[in-house]
């Protein structure tokens, strides 16, 4: 499914060197994995990488089978809008359209028809149990709705792979721990695989496979 | 269509800075729809007063006749005028030809003696397609004035009607006699007695000094003019064909002779067209700078508070280009909600205008001013609606770019 390979990203940080090198790791189909470690280790600098929304400056990137990293912006694009999803840590939903219209986004922008996205986003915000929050925009929702409005987003289009960014940071322990389990629901039942990166014991706990950071390298390969 | 969806609802997020953007936007669009109103006014007034004053549509000409003075010398004139004039009348697209002898001399009460221009017509066809009843000068505006009627059609009339400004230098009211003095063609001199039957103000003043008109009767006597005319007015049946007509009117009246349309004629409408030209031109360069630099502040500002947002759209998929087309969607319904309101307030303000009466002071060379009234020209609404728009997307142009070449991991760091 998703398959770093040496994958290197170093920046200057108050004129240290910092972010992640020589990474490799798998994450098979339907696997809820998760990249644990503290902060500064390296895990949102990875997520973004393999999300193609940074290039590494060395290594490969490779989704289904195929090498992505070192694809032109325009195609990158379409991975990301078809085959990869995006959960982050304050949610960033688009403030002025209602939790419909932020799940139809992804599908619109794909090219579907109003109603065919309108259909799937209906359903998949009935599965993330928030049928009766369609019309109400993000500032009217709980910060729990909100993520749940995000993984609907990042879910409408069917991808291979969801990236999550400490999807239970801005959420209590009330609402991080169904939060996970939906996810891992989820993962079950489409076959779509989950990359999270946290330092929050409840999310490791409940992960199919654990790659843990420290000073941007990988501690223990599974 | 979700563009322009997500555009109409960032428009209106901060609404104080939108009402702001389309404050100025509205003030540009009526600023310049007056405007050209106005100017169509203007041009339409003079466009009718050289039309009407005696150029016609189309005025035929000896080969050369505007050359120097010899416009007014029958030595280069149309040798048989009404001849050609009659030719030109069965013409189809012709509704009329008024011949006119155009000659100068000395004008003389008796006490005192004037340099005169004078010009013949005809006095039965003139007054149908000419504004010449609208330049007798009433009570009100020369007191000598009053009891002035037109050249009577007799042919038998010797009269005259004379410039305001003539008729003061040589004191003379209705009813009084004069003297005009010319030399005819062949350079003989010649002069016939005339009753000043009317005062004429054609509105400027240097004109109003030194002008007279007379019937062609008379003026080909004192002339000795036999058929020759100095020039031919051709009035169309569809005025906007002047200039594609004069060359079959110019092959129509023979070899010596030249057809030229009104507005090549009408200096003083080229001049002023120009002069507004350049000054409203000037007033929109502005105008378009004032509104380019309102909505690319608006717009940029917009691009700067939503970062992270934008991050996240180009996270979910979307293209650059389709972020560079969302800020000209947003600039679209800036321009067209702007420009939707400023024709409502210009529909109005022209309304109130008009309902005014107000008087315009008299231009430069003109002896009197004229009521305002803003014309209603859909075109120049259109045209301003359309300049402002393109305005505006070039404004949304920058924004646009800034937005697109956010990198996206900045971007969601953004707060």
């Amino acid at each position: 499914m998703l398959e770093l390979r040496d994958v290197t990203r170093a920046y200057e940080l108050g004129g240290e060197r910092a972010g992640v090198f020589g990474i490799s790791l798998r994450v098979p189909a339907g696997t809820l994995a998760v990249l644990a470690g503290p902060s500064g280790s390296g895990k949102t600098t990875l997520l973004q990488v393999a999300g193609l929304l940074d290039t590494a400056d060395a290594g490969e990137v490779v989704l289904d089978g195929r090498p992505v990293s070192a694809l032109p912006e325009r195609e990158r694009c379409e991975v990301r809008l078809r085959r990869l999803g995006f959960v982050f840590q304050t949610f960033n939903l688009v403030p002025v359209l209602s939790a419909l219209e932020n799940v139809m986004l992804p599908l619109q922008l794909q090219g579907a028809t109003e109603a065919v996205a309108r259909e799937r986003a209906e359903g998949i915000l009935a599965r993330v149990g928030l049928a009766d929050r369609l019309r109400h925009r993000p500032g009217q929702l709980s910060g729990g709705q909100q993520q749940r409005t995000a993984i609907a987003r990042a879910l409408v289009s069917d991808p291979l792979l969801v990236l999550a960014d400490e999807p239970t940071a801005n959420l209590d322990h009330a609402h991080g721990g169904p939060l996970m389990e939906l996810m891992a629901e989820l993962s079950r039942e489409r076959g779509v695989s989950f990359l999270a990166a946290s330092h929050d014991p409840s999310v490791i706990g409940r992960a199919d496979l654990v790659f843990r950071l420290r000073d941007g390298r990988l501690e223990d390969a599974p | 269509m979700i563009l322009p969806r997500l555009a109409l609802r960032n428009v209106l997020r901060q609404k104080r800075r939108t009402l702001l953007t389309l404050l100025v936007l509205v003030a540009g669009f009526v600023a310049l729809a007056l405007a050209g109103g106005f100017m169509t006014q203007t041009f339409q007034g003079l466009a009718d007063a050289a039309i009407q004053g005696g150029l016609g549509h189309v005025q035929i000409l000896p080969r050369g006749g505007l050359d120097g003075d010899e416009g007014r010398s029958l030595e280069h004139a149309l040798p048989d005028g009404e001849a050609l004039a009659g030719r030109l009348r069965r013409d189809p697209a012709v509704a009329e030809v008024l011949p006119r002898i155009e000659f100068m001399g000395l004008a003389s009460s008796g006490a005192r003696s004037v340099a005169f221009l004078g010009t013949a017509v005809d006095p039965a066809r003139e007054p149908r397609f000419m504004a010449m009843s609208d330049r007798l000068a009433d009570g009100a505006k020369a007191p000598g004035g009053a009891g002035s009627r037109w050249l009577s059609a007799d042919p038998g009339a010797r009269e005259v009607v004379v410039g305001t400004g003539l008729a003061r230098s040589l004191g003379l009211a209705v009813g009084d006699s004069l003297t005009l003095m010319s030399t005819t063609a062949d350079g003989a001199l010649n002069a016939v007695d005339v009753e000043v039957i009317g005062l004429e103000d054609l509105g400027v003043k240097e004109l109003n000094d030194r002008s007279l008109c007379v019937s062609l009767d008379t003026g080909s006597t004192l002339m000795n003019a036999g058929p020759a005319r100095s020039r031919l007015s051709v009035v169309l049946r569809r005025p906007q064909d002047a200039a594609r007509e004069c060359p079959r009117l110019a092959a129509l009246a023979g070899n010596g002779a030249e057809a030229r349309p009104w507005f090549e004629l009408a200096s003083f409408y080229r001049q002023v067209k120009l002069l507004y030209y350049a000054i409203f031109g000037f007033m929109g360069l502005v105008l378009a700078l004032v509104v380019l630099l309102a909505t690319a502040n608006t717009l940029l500002m917009s691009v700067m508070e939503r970062l992270r947002e934008l991050g996240t759209l180009r996270a979910v998929g979307m293209r650059p280009g389709s972020l560079m087309a969302l800020l000209q969607w947003e600039g679209a319904l800036l321009g067209i909600a702007g420009s939707l309101a400023g024709l409502g307030i210009t529909l109005v303000l022209r309304a109130a205008l008009n309902a005014l009466h107000l008087q315009m002071p008299a231009p430069p060379g003109s002896s009197h001013g004229y009521e305002l009234h803003i014309h209603l020209v859909p075109l120049v609404y259109l045209g301003t609606f359309l300049g402002l728009q393109a305005v505006i997307q070039a404004s949304a142009f920058f924004p646009g770019l800034k937005a697109a070449r956010i990198r996206i991991t900045e971007a969601l760091r953004h707060v």
